[in-house]
């Protein structure tokens, strides 16, 4: 094959509107039907504010309790607050806490798992047992100590929530990332890049970290996939955020009560979460197959 | 001998992980947010009720002291007094426990067929649509959480089919039968989240296994299919599902949190949330070195039985 053939360039804009296509073929169908769904939440949530037909706290929209109907199709709540508004007001608050904490996790995970993977000793030793003693406490059980922790007057407070997505999440990514830096620390030009001079942080920064990408996109997949359920389920138990914030665990909660009136205020919050991480997770196992990794989902 | 070494080495590893983690819990409830005694009392505090509060809770020594003393009370079974009703932990413990452990049998019962039969039958039908089907019913159950899974079952089997109770609470007066009706719907939720895991993986294995030369030895050799499957396939399947099963009871340890407190069941994550509630650290402190202890002693009994179940090691 000659360099021209592949260098030659046709009328542009339709050759790489049809070679998109042709990568989009390409792709597992798992990835395509997973990112289709993620689209539809990501404009969901961008856009649902300016069209909700009611506020998230607006009161009196309709009957309480009246059930599913075109004006109202997930029902009233209690309080007559249109639940299919509240549900599409809570898709941002919902998506940018669990991304923010997700990539929190994420940042300090990939740091502290690369440069303890490189550097070893006893700083690896002793950081190791330390991560390893936070993965030992369930992974709820540690979000809601830290929530009890930070005391009351931060209790409901979406920063709160982002640093326990973020706690809950960076010794599990800083294990893996450990595990790569180990792996890739004793190539040549690893080795290369130390006997250069080069300190630990650049070394991470400039050799370990672009071999680690493709395994750190995967863990923040799958780890994005499950930040939505952490999130609900301290919302449920009563310990995420404070009504009236529409975040959807907690609504499945308060409507939880009246669940035999009116399931539909219970579902539609719920079917809303659900496919945001089914969703999550299609787009994670395709993902993981494009770059040719396996996954395991819903392994915490 | 090496063996032998490197099961006593995991074991110690395991010991100062639980040393970990109880520094850490000790940290994070009594270190960090200023003050115990002002957080128990909240609102009310005046001076005087903190001076003495803080005297008799022994926390006017310093940290170090405090952590010790707990740390020996850990380990010789004295696990303090409960703030919220000042009963001994431990007898608010015990019932709580039992509960719990019952639950947990019941659901690992439900859980082994809810995992081995879908897996059998999907990788025998491997590739055809009942396959592709069941495989989407388990990613979407994956992704369910199991607060909202718990919700769709007590909606289904109470109210649309009223066969069971909506509020499984329990007590030592209880009927076996009435522990039975109780535990029935907490168990399935916990049993379904577990068995979703253990299918996909089982199922993989199997495919696997069953592509392997000495199942092709057993087909030419004439067995029956059903022999090869059940007698060939499934045990060499199951070793890597041993891990899968660790990993579910390290679940279960969370998972009851949530599920018992969507059904008042009174076990011991329902406690745990309730005594959160409360503030009552002595409690939480227990509970959480309690669920930390069981996910420490799952991975190491995993660990063990992979090392011994590997004959590479074993000659060595």
């Amino acid at each position: 094959m000659s360099i021209e053939t592949l260098s030659a360039p046709p009328a542009r804009s339709t050759r790489s509107l049809s070679s998109l296509f042709v990568l989009w073929r390409q792709t597992p169908l798992s990835f395509r039907i997973g990112l289709i769904i993620l689209l539809i939440h990501f404009v969901l949530a961008a856009t649902g504010p300016f069209w909700a037909p009611y506020g998230y706290s607006q009161m009196g929209t309709g009957r309480p309790l009246s059930g599913m109907s075109w004006a109202h199709p997930f029902g009233v709540d209690q309080l007559g607050r249109d639940i299919f508004s509240r549900v599409v007001y809570g898709a941002h608050i919902v998506i940018l806490l669990s991304l923010s904490g997700t990539l929190l996790g994420l940042v300090v995970g990939a740091v502290l798992g690369l440069l303890s993977g490189y550097v070893g000793g006893w700083f690896d030793e002793i950081l190791q047992r330390f991560l390893e003693a936070l993965i030992s406490i369930p992974f709820l059980v540690l979000a809601l100590i830290a929530i009890a922790a930070a005391g009351p007057e931060l209790s409901g407070n979406p920063v709160l929530i982002v640093l326990v997505v973020a706690l809950v999440y960076a010794p599990r990514i800083a294990r893996m990332a450990r595990s790569v830096a180990v792996d890739i620390a004793t190539r040549d030009y690893v080795t290369v890049a130390r006997l250069r001079g080069e300190s630990a942080w650049s070394v991470m920064r400039r050799e370990l970290l672009p071999n680690a990408t493709s395994v750190l996109l995967v863990e923040f997949a799958l780890r994005a996939g499950y930040a939505p359920v952490l999130i609900g389920s301290l919302g449920f138990l009563g310990f995420g955020l404070r009504p009236p914030t529409p975040e959807w665990g907690l609504m499945i909660s308060e409507n939880r009560a009246l669940i035999m009136v009116t399931p539909i205020t219970v579902l539609g919050p719920g079917l809303m979460l659900a496919s945001l991480v089914v969703g999550l997770n299609l787009f994670t196992e395709g993902l993981a197959r494009i770059l040719g990794r396996t996954v395991k989902l819903g392994v915490q | 001998m090496a063996i032998f070494k490197l099961v006593i080495r995991r074991s110690l590893m395991s010991v100062v992980t639980l040393l970990l983690v109880s520094l850490i819990i000790f940290s994070m409830l009594e270190i960090l947010p200023g003050d115990v005694a002002s957080r128990i009392l909240g609102r009310d505090a005046t001076p005087e009720t903190l001076a003495q509060l803080r005297t008799e809770l022994g926390l006017d020594r310093p940290a170090p002291v405090r952590y010790l003393d707990w740390l020996g009370g850990l380990v010789t079974g004295d696990l303090g007094k409960s703030l919220a009703s000042s009963r001994p932990v431990s007898e608010i413990l015990a019932p709580r426990i039992f509960n719990t452990v019952l639950l947990s049998a019941y659901a690992f019962l439900i859980y082994l067929p809810l995992t081995l039969v879908p897996a059998i039958l999907q990788a025998l039908y491997r590739d055809r649509a009942a396959d592709h089907a069941f495989s989407v019913v388990t990613l979407v159950l994956l992704s369910v959480p199991d607060f909202l899974l718990a919700t769709i079952l007590l909606l289904t089997f109470v109210i649309v089919l009223p066969l069971l109770p909506a509020i499984s609470l329990v007590d030592q007066t209880s009927s076996a039968w009435e522990y039975f009706r109780a535990m029935t719907l907490p168990a399935l939720t916990l049993a379904i989240v577990m068995a979703v895991y253990a299918v996909r993986m089982l199922r993989d294995n199997l495919i696997e296994v069953l592509d392997s030369d000495y199942i092709r030895m057993a087909e030419l050799k004439g067995l029956s299919r059903r022999r090869v499957l059940l007698r060939h396939a499934l045990p060499n399947a199951l070793v890597p599902t041993l891990n899968v099963t660790a990993l579910n009871l390290a679940y279960l340890v969370g998972g009851v949190v949530v599920v018992e407190k969507v059904f008042s069941y009174p076990g011991f994550g329902s406690l745990l949330v309730d005594s959160l509630q409360l503030r009552d650290l002595p409690v939480v402190e227990a509970t959480v070195m309690i669920a930390a202890f069981v996910y420490v002693a799952a991975n190491l009994i995993a660990d063990v039985a992979a090392i011994l179940l590997n004959p590479r090691l074993r000659t060595g």
